[in-house]
């Protein structure tokens, strides 16, 4: 799997787990020291949004009685050549059950449900789909001036 | 990983979450701000000025918690937000409900 071109960030395949979060956060935090072209701004967006996907994920994507051993994630992220970030995140779970186009942020009150409002807000776009037995998201964060 | 501190001082509890505050960590902040509530402190301050990751969840255990200390008749304010931290508060419009403070010691003055 290795759909973004552009300068390579970041490569990880990994156990579908509430863990999955630090690993891949870790790893981002090292990464960045070798890409000074992406701002501050961008990568906080990106790992934002990044974030809720693998939260939604490891959260929602599989089946109670999956077995921990067979979840599994992959993700992929490069820098676009010119300050921006794509990504794309694979995980082997139950197709998800949603429209992107529907997603809006709930009121301030709310103590969830914000997760891909907010990943949608941070990003200049957000798309899913179904591939084979796979569940695909890809990420794209623009540099913003 | 990540580190709550809890301090109590003159009836308003300070609790300041050190590290992301992300899936995992945000059910230990949950639990925590219940936990002070439930004890009998109605005036919470979250320090957020080591914080370094906030995500939805997160933010989901600040609503339940400023929700928890409405009821038992306090508030719950946030202070010293970071700068990833205020983007996600931008972002969600939480800022409408949790008014990011400029300091813990007079965040409830007003």
């Amino acid at each position: 799997m290795s759909e973004p071109t552009g300068r390579p960030v970041a490569r990880l395949e990994l156990p579908a787990d509430p863990e999955a979060l630090d690993t891949a956060h870790d790893a981002l935090d090292a990464a960045w020291v070798e890409h000074p072209e992406i701002g501050t701004g961008e990568r906080l967006r990106f790992v934002t949004a990044l974030m809720e996907i693998l939260g939604n994920v490891v959260e929602h994507a599989y089946a109670v009685d999956a077995r921990a051993d067979e979840r599994r994630l992959a993700v992929v992220i490069d820098g676009d050549g010119a300050g921006g970030l794509r990504g794309r995140i694979e995980d082997n779970g139950q197709p998800a059950a949603l429209d992107l186009s529907d997603v809006v942020m709930p009121d301030a009150d709310a103590e969830s449900g914000r997760g891909l409002a907010l990943a949608i807000a941070a990003l200049d776009d957000l798309s899913y789909e179904r591939v084979g037995s796979r569940n695909v998201w890809t990420l794209r964060c623009e540099r913003r001036p | 990983m990540i580190e709550i501190d809890v301090s109590t001082e003159r009836d308003i509890a300070v609790v300041v979450p050190r590290g992301r505050l992300n899936m995992v960590a945000a059910k230990q902040l949950r639990e925590t701000l219940a936990e002070v509530v439930a004890g009998g402190t109605n005036r919470v301050v979250v320090d957020l000025g080591e914080t370094t990751f906030l995500d939805s969840s997160g933010l989901g255990a600040l609503v339940s918690g400023l929700k928890a200390a409405r009821q038992a008749g306090g508030d719950l304010r946030v202070a010293r937000p970071t700068p990833e931290v205020l983007a996600v508060f931008q972002l969600t419009n939480i800022d409408k409900v949790l008014r990011p403070r400029p300091d813990v010691a007079s965040a409830f003055d007003v």
